[in-house]
């Protein structure tokens, strides 16, 4: 089966009225045909009208709003530097924490072409394997690359990251579809007490480590301690939180009886409770009493004991500073970030609220400074941010996945339930790819994908505006040189593939 | 990765495994015919081998005469053949049993060969340590720490339409991060560049054919020979499915497989020691022909391992092929499980088969 999703344009906020996707894509259809005639056409593949000129930073360094729109975002497009900064940063971060308040039609549109992931769990096993994943991976590209709602985009691949799962493991190519939705996008820039039940119940979770496979059904059975270790390691305490082994003993009982139906049975994908699987006997988790015959509910105390736990209020802290400060954040930074998840009980607005307040987040007194473009951006994001600072027209084809699988991160691959790193030093040797992956884009030679250079050099109001959009500054005198050095005609593709632009 | 990583990646020091794997499930009785068996040949009486056209292995075993190209490597003891050889999963979907094959059981994330190397390289990604000829990653190849699609040689050059090798040197060189990467790219860019793919001259008089699998296998021998780091390259070959009129389907499919093999193997000469070519197919088919001279989907097929310090010969248990030892629908039985064929492989390459199959008790298989 064949569903090609419909391109657009990367262009925010082009009013275009109700078109479904198959008005769009009788459009599409038309729109090929008269652009190999040569002529363009407004409104479908560009903007309506000649798009609009966009005024580049102009400082010799990276500016606050320069570094919190790369930040907390997949790349800075064209225009909305401009749109942020008139809206005021502050402003621009509260309305980010508010996603739905921030109209997304065009990209909504997008990601409804991809209809299989629409589905309910169960139904996601109609399709081929390979359909679901792809259109997985592709869907969430595409959300990176179009939606308005970037703040969202970054949660929901740092929460993603957080509660990884392969989709290369059994069942999982199918359900980390109803996954990615009923966890990670339900719950992005919501409690982190409900994150965590929903990835517990989340039947892809259940396949991933094995939590269907915990049971006691008889004295005999030992509890499958997978699911019950990386809750404790990764998703709350850390590893070095302070539990035991002994603790992941106990939680696994806990969590005994919990299971998710297979392909061979009825109602396939449901997650169910078998009570005769259960171990019903008391537990002690991390100094806690839980009393025997709770049933199907010691999971919930489980995860309010976790959830409540002070090494969870850190480790989450930590990780999210490392993704949005620095990859060593600064002490002062993930205590209060911390706190900020103790006092509100998890509440990832708060928490968020908390991290931008930190001076290491802005970055603007002088010996933090250096924080600003300091981050090495991992391959999705640098691709991500091509596409938007381009304002690409894509469908997300194989080809581009392709060089994410060069580069080392295809969405929902990552072998182990850590999820890919956040550190440079794992993605600093993929030079050559990303800069194939640069010549590839800017020279037009990705199906599917296409920018027009001409046009962007233009908006940005000539050679000068372009290296500044793209630096996120002025180009320092190397920069300057190598500009020189490779002539107008490949400033493009010296710019994507500069050390700047690797970084965020 | 600098130049001296470049030529020794990880553990498994100067040495390449290439996976070739034939897609469609290839009929282990056609490609290692059990010539000597007579259930064989009452079996197929319309499309068995006799024991006259066949390439003799043994008493028992023959090479199909399309493979006759493989003669002298088995003759010089370096190809090793297990007939009656797959995976204990009895699925018999294409889709489900390549997917399984290629992961290693159905609760493993990961492909084999992408765990093996992620632990042989501890994590880390060099730039061409795992490559796929042909156009998509294959899921064996998942989990490695980087895999490269190659369509070509070419494609590992930096394009003609990138920034100039001295303006990117130039860039790079006062990035406190990123400053050696830069520099090794660069160097591996150019080392690259001395080997485009239509300037290889192939040794000892090996002739590849002018067809894509050949000429893939061509593009992994010159990598093999300039030390680039490759730890692990696969390839496919279509065509095998031959339900209907299966010679006209496979005979020319082996007849490439066998040329490719033999001119991979000459070119390579002294370097097929520590080169191991493994050739695997998810499944072999019924054992019985069907009423349009084909097969139908099957257990066990044959597997092949070229090079690398094999130890020649016919291996495994044959099941035979009377009515009572058949599979199922009556197919060929699972006697020898790839997993336990491929660990001595892996073993000779270091880093262990037991990060690509975790979990597995492996038999003992001297191959």
């Amino acid at each position: 089966m064949n569903i090609v999703p419909a391109a657009i344009t990367a262009s925010r906020g082009a009013p275009r009225g109700r078109t479904t996707r198959r008005d769009l894509l009788l459009l599409m259809g038309g729109a090929f045909a008269v652009l190999a005639s040569g002529c363009s056409v407004p409104g479908i593949l560009a903007p309506a009208g000649p798009a609009a000129a966009f005024p580049p930073p102009g400082g010799e360094r990276i500016d606050e709003l320069g570094h919190v729109l790369s930040r907390c975002s997949f790349g800075i497009a064209p225009g909305e530097r401009a749109e942020a900064g008139a809206l005021g940063i502050d402003a621009w971060l509260e309305r980010q924490l508010e996603p739905a308040a921030i109209d997304d039609d065009a990209c909504e549109r997008l990601a409804r072409g991809f209809s299989v992931l629409g589905e309910p769990a169960g139904e996601l096993y109609e399709y081929k394997k390979e359909v679901v994943a792809r259109e997985l991976a592709q869907s969430t590209l595409m959300r990176a690359v179009h939606s308005r709602r970037q703040l969202y985009e970054v949660m929901v691949s740092f929460w993603s990251d957080h509660f990884n799962i392969d989709l290369s493991k059994a069942d999982c190519a199918w359900l980390k579809a109803a996954d990615e939705r009923d966890v990670a996008r339900a719950h992005a820039l919501g409690r982190f007490p409900d994150l965590l039940r929903a990835s517990a119940l989340s039947p892809a979770m259940l396949w991933y480590l094995d939590g269907r496979e915990n049971r006691r059904a008889s004295p005999d059975d030992r509890p499958n301690e997978n699911y019950a270790r990386e809750l404790l390691e990764l998703h709350t305490l850390g590893v070095h939180g302070g539990y035991s082994q002994r603790d992941v003993m106990e939680v696994a009982r806990c969590l005994s009886g919990w299971t998710v139906r297979d392909r061979s049975r009825f109602r396939k994908g449901m997650v169910e409770f078998i009570p005769t699987a259960h171990d019903d006997g008391e537990k002690l988790v991390l100094g806690q009493r839980i009393a025997a015959g709770g049933g199907a509910g010691d999971l919930d105390r489980v995860l309010a004991i976790v959830c409540a736990h002070p090494s969870t209020a850190r480790h989450i802290a930590t990780k999210l500073c490392r993704r949005f400060i620095a990859e060593d954040p600064p002490a002062a930074a993930v205590d209060a970030v911390a706190g900020a998840f103790t006092a509100s009980s998890g509440d990832v607005r708060a928490v968020m609220r908390a991290l931008f307040a930190c001076p290491s987040f802005r970055a603007e007194e002088p010996e933090l400074r250096a924080l600003r473009g300091a981050k090495l951006k991992r391959p999705f994001h640098y691709l991500a941010s091509m596409l938007r600072a381009t304002d690409a027209v894509t469908d997300a084809s194989r080809q581009l996945l392709d060089h994410l699988a060069a580069l080392g991160q295809v969405p929902f691959r990552f072998p182990t339930p850590d999820g890919y790193p956040d550190t440079a030093a794992a993605w600093k040797d993929g030079l050559l790819w990303r800069w194939k992956l640069a010549a590839a884009l800017a020279a037009n030679r990705i199906p599917g994908t296409r920018i027009d250079a001409d046009d962007l050099l233009r908006r940005a109001g000539g050679a000068d505006g372009l290296a500044r959009h793209l630096l996120g500054r002025a180009p320092d005198p190397a920069e300057r040189r190598a500009l020189d050095a490779a002539g107008p005609s490949r400033a493009l593709v010296l710019l994507l593939s500069s050390p700047a632009f690797q970084r965020c | 990765m600098d130049p001296t990583t470049i030529a020794h990646p990880g553990s498994s020091i100067g040495r390449t495994l290439v996976v070739v794997f034939l897609r469609g499930g290839a009929d282990g009785l056609s490609l290692v015919p059990p010539v000597g068996d007579d259930d064989y040949h009452r079996a197929r009486p319309r499309i068995a081998v006799s024991a006259k056209e066949g390439v003799a292995l043994d008493h028992r075993f023959a090479l199909h005469p399309c493979l006759a190209a493989l003669e002298p490597a088995f003759h010089e003891g370096c190809l090793a053949v297990v007939p009656a050889c797959g995976s204990d999963d009895d699925t018999r979907s294409h889709f489900e049993a390549q997917d399984l094959m290629e992961h290693g059981s159905r609760t493993i994330a990961g492909g084999w060969i992408g765990r093996w190397l992620r632990r042989s390289s501890h994590g880390e990604s060099a730039a061409l340590s795992a490559l796929a000829l042909g156009s998509e990653v294959p899921e064996s190849l998942r989990s490695a720490p980087s895999a490269t699609v190659l369509r070509s040689l070419d494609d590992l050059a930096l394009d003609v339409d990138a920034p100039p090798r001295a303006a990117m040197a130039e860039l790079y060189a006062g990035d406190d991060m990123l400053a050696a990467s830069a520099r090794d790219a660069l160097s591996a860019v150019e080392r690259m560049g001395r080997l485009r793919a239509d300037a290889y001259r192939p040794e000892r008089g090996a002739v590849y054919a002018d067809e894509a699998f050949a000429s893939g296998l061509r593009q992994i021998a010159q990598l093999v020979k300039a030390e680039v780091g490759v730890q692990a390259a696969t390839i496919d070959l279509f065509g095998w499915d031959s339900h209907f009129l299966q010679a006209t389907l496979i005979e020319p499919q082996m007849r490439i497989l066998a040329s490719g093999l033999a001119a991979f193997a000459a070119d390579l000469g002294p370097r097929l020691a520590t080169t191991s070519v493994v050739v695997m197919s998810e499944f072999g088919r019924r054992v019985h022909e069907n009423s349009a001279l084909g097969t139908d989907h099957g257990r066990g097929g044959a597997l092949f391992v070229l090079g690398g310090g094999v130890r020649g010969g016919v291996h495994g248990t044959w099941p035979g092929l009377a009515d009572g030892s058949l599979d199922g629908p009556g197919d060929v039985a699972v006697a020898n499980d790839y997993r336990d064929v491929l660990a001595p492989v892996l073993a000779r390459h270091g880093g262990g088969a037991d990060a690509a199959f975790p979990g597995r008790a492996f038999a003992d298989f001297a191959i």
